[in-house]
């Protein structure tokens, strides 16, 4: 094996390995939020609130 | 590919598809989303008093909005067919940010309250809001158990007038058993909260045999006095069975009677009997000459004797924002 070619397969064995780190990091680490984008449909009924103006039955 | 919510204590590690423990923030395809964001389950015009804040516009209207979700799991929580409620299950209407303010002058509401489940679970739809209202001269208040994050908690502050904040317990094991979360967290809100010059009360339900010995109401008072100020407001609330805690009784009148003196003596300032009638733990006393300024009875204002934030008899000023 020449120099060159063993210089090649050192580097493409490389980049493999670091591809593959980045995939897993990927898929173990999770991303960080602290504010969420806004989801295009609530996922349930939607409703017209009853009556505004009355007191609410709810503690607070 | 999984997403961390950073909002809150819990931290939740989410995977696609599912939600946090509040219910209402999504790993949608790698990115964290809302999906409570201008969809309020419930919204009324209840007096300020309620809330409770009884050293904020006495005696005015505030429009109170939630959406479904909480990220505590309270086992006696009172509002739990909302809080502990899934999106999907319950009635919501669409409220973008402008429209709620627009509602808010309709019903002639000087502000606006983030309450009922906890306006933490629905932070981007609270703090848009909030913003919108500072600049249209709306005042904004939380009702909140202060479970979240010092970032976002400082950057919600900005826009906030005034909160009513949960000391549900003075002890780590009490968060942990009665509410899923932990002490240290909601501590630091509250310090955070008074550091950010906004006006704060303080709300802790009394439950029989899980946090109403003297000594817990004693170490829960001393904890007020020396981290948030002697002129903090401090309102002790009687409990009543809810949720899964249906095996305990109401608290007894006495306990709160004796919770009211126990922190009067400890060097608090105005502290407050909620969720029961009672003679004279709902009126505001001026510290200084013990003068009658304000007579409450529910929610409602019997007589208001302040001049200008201050005691008629005495002069002495009186912590709060009363105009």
């Amino acid at each position: 094996m020449t120099r060159r070619k063993f210089i090649g397969r050192l580097i493409k064995a490389g980049s493999m390995i670091a591809v593959g780190a980045w995939w897993l990091t990927e898929r173990v680490v999770p991303r960080r939020f602290i504010r969420a984008g806004l989801h295009k449909k609530y996922p349930g009924p939607l409703k017209p609130l009853g009556d505004i103006n009355e007191t609410s039955k709810w503690s607070g | 590919m999984k997403v961390q919510c950073e909002l809150c204590p819990k931290r939740c590690v989410i995977e696609p598809g599912q939600s946090g423990e509040c219910r209402v923030r999504i790993n949608d395809n790698g990115v964290l989303r809302t999906v409570v964001y201008s969809f309020p389950c419930s919204m009324h015009v209840d007096p300020v008093e309620k809330k409770p804040l009884f050293h904020f516009l006495p005696g005015s209207k505030i429009l109170s909005i939630a959406t479904v979700g909480c990220n505590l799991h309270c086992r006696n929580c009172q509002n739990w067919e909302i809080s502990q409620a899934n999106p999907e299950d319950m009635p919501a209407d669409f409220y973008p940010p402008k429209k709620l303010l627009e509602r808010t002058r309709q019903y002639g509401c000087p502000s606006l309250a983030y309450t009922y489940t906890d306006p933490i679970i629905y932070y981007e739809y609270t703090y848009d809001t909030a913003k919108l209202a500072r600049q249209a001269g709306i005042r904004n208040v939380l009702v909140t158990a202060g479970y979240i994050n010092k970032e976002p908690w400082r950057e919600l502050l900005k826009y906030v007038d005034a909160a009513n904040i949960d000391l549900k317990g003075i002890t780590d094991e009490f968060y942990r058993s009665v509410c899923s979360g932990t002490l240290k967290p909601v501590q630091e809100a509250l310090v955070e909260a008074v550091a950010s010059g906004i006006l704060v009360e303080v709300t802790n339900l009394i439950i029989p045999t899980l946090n109403d010995t003297e000594q817990q109401i004693r170490e829960l008072a001393r904890w007020v006095k020396a981290n948030m100020g002697g002129d903090t407001p401090l309102h002790f609330s009687r409990f009543f069975p809810h949720y899964k805690m249906r095996n305990l009784p109401r608290t007894p009148l006495k306990t709160l009677d004796t919770a009211r003196e126990i922190a009067l003596a400890e060097g608090l300032n105005y502290v407050y009997i909620g969720n029961i009638l009672s003679e004279k733990g709902e009126n505001t006393y001026c510290p200084s000459c013990k003068t009658l300024l304000i007579e409450r009875t529910q929610y409602t204002i019997l007589k208001n004797e302040l001049k200008d934030g201050c005691c008629p008899n005495c002069g002495k000023q009186i912590h709060g924002v009363w105009k």
